[in-house]
C-alpha cells in the first residue's frame, strides 16, 4: 500500500487531509487546533465553496459563511484576476467575541469561534466589529418565499420549503427549530469549520468540494499535518495583518 | 409657550403618529426584521441612529441636575422636576426603540445571566440601568411634596393613584422637604461621573473597533459626550421656553448651548481634517460620504445650515430674544438626528474587503442602506409614545408644580 502511494507522482491533498484529520481526532480535542490554508494560485474561482457550504448549513438567502472575493490586479496589459475565498478567519484574537455582550460568541480550545445560537441576543455588535464582514445576520428569509401557496404535500411554497429549507441543518451537531420559529432565525451566524462534520470524521463542505485542492484543512499543530506544511510556506499571509486578528486562516500568494 | 390649543395638536399629533406607526410595529411584532431594510454590510440602521439620538437627549437633564443638585446653581432650580421627567421619557423611548433592533428581546435576560465584562455594549446597558437607577428616585423624590399635595384633594382625578404614589402619607413638612433634597443631592453626585461614562460610553463603543476607522480613535467618545450635551442642551431650553418661559432661564442656557454647538462644530471639523490628512482609503471614503454622498443634503442643509448656521446666527445676534433662542435651539434638536445618522452610517457604508459587493447578490449583502418605510413607521410610533408620555406626563404628573420654588429648596 505505501509502495502504491510512493509511485503515485502526487497524493491527492484530500486524502492526505483525511488522514490528518483521522490522526487529529484521535489526539485530546484541547491539544487540537484548527487552521486553514487557501491557496489563491490554485483558485479558480468557481464559487463551489460557496454553494456547498449554503447547501452544508441551509443557509437562507442574506446568510452567507463562505464568499469568492473576486480582484482584478494590475493595469492593463498587464491585468490578472484573483480569487480570495473568505470563510469566518477564526481569529486567534478575534474583535467579535469581544464585542458580544452577553458571551454568545467564543473561540473554543480548538481555535474555533463560535456561536450559541440559543444566548445571542442578536444586537450585532459582532457582525459590526469582524473587519473580514464574515458574519451575517439571520433576517428570517426564505428562498421559497416568492413561492405561491398551493394546498397538497407536492406543490406550492410549504411543500416546498418542507422538502429543503423549513428544516435547519444540525449546525454544531444540534437540532434546531422548524424554522421561523426560534434560533437561528435572528442570530448572528458564521462559519465554524463544518464542526458537526469534523466531529464525524469528515472535512469541512468547503474544502471536499475545492476542485482545484485550493483549501487545505487540519490540525496546525500537527507538524505531520499538510495544513501544518502549508503554513510554513514563504508565500504564506493572511488578512488585515496589521489588525492584530491573529487569523487561523492563512493564505498563499 | 405652550397653551391649551398647542398642548390639543401636540397630542392628536402624538396619537395620529401612533395610529400610523402601528403599521409598521406591527410588521416588527409579527415578522421579526424580515421587512426591515437593513442587512448585515449596514447591521445598524435607523433605529440604532434614534437610540443614540435619545440616549444624547437625556444629556440635557444631566446638565441642569448636576448644576442645580450637585452645585447648587439655584438659577435652573425650577428646572430640576422637567429635566428629570424629560430625561426618563427619552430613556423609555431609547429602551423601546433598541429592544426593537434586537433579533431576539426576550433574551434581554442574558445581561445578568452570562455577561460579558469586556464589551462595551455591555457597559453601555449598565450604565443605561445605572441612570434608571438614579433617575427614577430622583423623579420621585423631587415630586412626592406635590405628590402628597395632590394625593390630598378629593376633586382631583386619580386621587387614589397618588395616594398610592406616596403610600398613603397625607403629610410633607419641612423635615422631609430637606431630606428628601439630601437624597436628590446625593443622587446628583453620584450621577456626575456616572454620566460622563455613560454618555462617553455611546462613543467607546464605536471608538475600539479597530477595522471603522471613521469611528476608531480616542476622540470619538469625547466627541460623543458633546454631541449628548449639544442636542440635551438644545431639548431642555426648547422645554423651558415651552413650560416655563423666562428671560432669565431661557437665555443662559441659550448661551450654554451656543458654546456648546461651537465645541461640536470645531470638534467636528477636526474629524474632517485628520480623515482627509491621513488618506487612509476607507476614512476619506466614508466622510466623502457624508459630505458628497447621495445624503450630502443631510450634511450641508439638515445639519451644517439648519441645525448649524442659522441656530448660531441667531443665538450670537438675538440672545436677549427668548423666542428667537428657543427656536434655535428647536432646530438644533430637531436636525440633530440627521449628526446621528450621518455618523452611524457612512462607515457601515464602506464595504471592508475590496470585491465583497460582487461575492454572492442579497439585498441584506449590499451598503446602499435606506431606511424603508416600516422602519420609519416604527420610529414614529416610539417618537409618538414619547410625546405622548412626556405631554400626558407633564399634564397628570406635578412635575410643573414641584418646580415652582424649587430654588428655596436647593
Amino acid at each position: 500500500m505505501a509502495l502504491a502511494a510512493k509511485e503515485l507522482p502526487q497524493e491527492d491533498a484530500l486524502v492526505r487531509m483525511q488522514r490528518d484529520l483521522k490522526r487529529a481526532l484521535q489526539k485530546k480535542p484541547q491539544d487540537i487546533k484548527w487552521g486553514m490554508v487557501i491557496d489563491i494560485a490554485k483558485c479558480i474561482g468557481c464559487h463551489a465553496c460557496t454553494i456547498a457550504c449554503v447547501a452544508e448549513n441551509k443557509l437562507p438567502p442574506g446568510v452567507v459563511y463562505r464568499v469568492v472575493l473576486e480582484e482584478e490586479v494590475g493595469h492593463y496589459p498587464a491585468v490578472s484576476r484573483r480569487f480570495v475565498p473568505r470563510p469566518c478567519l477564526h481569529c486567534q484574537n478575534p474583535p467579535c467575541t469581544k464585542a458580544c455582550p452577553v458571551t454568545a460568541t467564543w473561540k473554543t480550545a480548538q481555535g474555533v469561534v463560535i456561536v450559541d445560537y440559543n444566548r445571542c441576543i442578536g444586537c450585532r455588535y459582532c457582525l459590526v466589529a469582524c473587519p473580514y464582514s464574515a458574519r451575517t445576520s439571520d433576517f428570517a428569509e426564505w428562498y421559497t418565499g416568492g413561492t405561491p401557496d398551493l394546498g397538497g404535500k407536492l406543490v406550492g411554497r410549504k411543500a416546498a420549503a418542507n422538502g429543503y429549507e423549513a428544516h435547519p441543518a444540525a449546525e454544531y451537531g444540534q437540532k434546531w427549530p422548524e424554522r421561523d420559529h426560534d434560533s437561528p432565525v435572528g442570530n448572528a451566524r458564521k462559519c465554524h469549520f463544518c464542526l458537526h462534520r469534523l466531529k464525524v470524521g469528515m472535512l469541512p463542505a468547503c474544502t471536499t468540494t475545492c476542485i482545484g485542492r485550493a483549501t487545505i484543512f487540519g490540525d496546525r499543530s500537527d507538524p505531520q499535518s499538510l495544513v501544518y506544511e502549508m503554513i510554513g510556506s514563504p508565500r504564506v499571509f493572511r488578512l488585515k495583518e496589521e489588525l492584530g486578528t491573529l487569523p487561523a486562516v492563512y493564505y498563499l500568494k | 409657550m405652550l397653551n391649551e390649543r398647542h398642548f390639543r395638536y401636540i397630542i392628536i399629533l402624538a396619537v395620529c403618529g401612533l395610529i400610523i406607526g402601528t403599521w409598521g410595529m406591527g410588521a416588527r411584532l409579527l415578522y421579526g426584521h424580515k421587512y426591515m431594510d437593513y442587512g448585515s454590510f449596514v447591521p445598524w440602521g435607523l433605529w440604532v441612529a434614534f437610540d443614540l439620538f435619545f440616549l444624547g437627549l437625556t444629556a440635557g437633564a444631566y446638565i441642569v441636575t448636576v448644576l442645580v443638585y450637585g452645585f447648587r446653581v439655584k438659577l435652573f432650580a425650577a428646572l430640576g422636576p422637567l429635566s428629570v421627567f424629560a430625561l426618563l421619557v427619552t430613556l423609555l423611548c431609547e429602551g423601546i426603540i433598541i429592544s426593537l433592533d434586537l433579533g431576539h428581546p426576550l433574551r434581554i435576560y442574558r445581561f445578568l445571566l452570562t455577561p460579558n465584562f469586556g464589551s462595551m455594549l455591555f457597559w453601555l446597558v449598565a450604565f443605561i440601568v445605572a441612570m434608571w437607577a438614579i433617575y427614577l428616585p430622583t423623579f420621585y423624590l423631587l415630586l412626592r411634596e406635590q405628590l402628597v399635595v395632590w394625593s390630598r384633594d378629593e376633586k382631583r382625578p386619580g386621587q387614589k393613584f397618588f395616594r398610592f404614589l406616596v403610600g398613603g402619607r397625607t403629610a410633607y413638612g419641612e423635615e422631609d422637604r430637606a431630606r428628601d433634597h439630601r437624597r436628590v443631592r446625593v443622587l446628583s453626585y453620584i450621577s456626575m461621573p456616572i454620566g460622563l461614562l455613560f454618555f462617553g460610553m455611546h462613543g467607546a463603543l464605536f471608538a475600539i473597533l479597530l477595522n471603522r476607522p471613521l469611528w476608531n480613535g480616542a476622540m470619538t467618545p469625547f466627541l460623543f459626550i458633546m454631541a449628548a450635551l449639544l442636542s440635551g442642551g438644545a431639548l431642555i431650553t426648547f422645554l423651558t421656553y415651552l413650560f416655563h418661559p423666562r428671560d432669565d432661564l431661557v437665555q443662559p442656557l441659550g448661551r450654554i448651548v451656543l458654546g456648546l454647538l461651537a465645541t461640536f462644530l470645531f470638534l467636528e471639523a477636526l474629524q474632517f481634517f485628520v480623515g482627509y490628512q491621513s488618506q487612509v482609503p476607507n476614512f476619506v471614503t466614508s466622510l466623502n460620504l457624508i459630505a458628497f454622498g447621495p445624503f450630502w443634503w443631510a450634511f450641508w442643509i439638515l445639519h451644517l445650515l439648519i441645525g448649524s448656521a442659522i441656530p448660531m446666527y441667531i443665538l450670537i445676534t438675538q440672545p436677549r430674544n427668548t423666542r428667537a433662542v428657543a427656536w434655535a435651539c428647536f432646530l438644533v434638536l430637531i436636525t440633530f438626528f440627521a449628526v446621528r445618522l450621518n455618523y452611524l452610517i457612512p462607515d457601515l457604508a464602506v464595504y471592508k474587503l475590496e470585491g465583497l459587493q460582487n461575492t454572492f447578490y442579497s439585498h441584506r449583502l449590499r451598503t446602499d442602506y435606506v431606511p424603508n418605510i416600516n422602519e420609519w413607521l416604527v420610529s414614529i410610533w416610539v417618537l409618538s409614545l414619547g410625546l405622548l408620555t412626556f405631554f400626558l406626563g407633564m399634564r397628570w404628573l406635578p412635575v410643573e408644580a414641584a418646580g415652582i420654588e424649587e430654588e428655596e429648596h436647593v
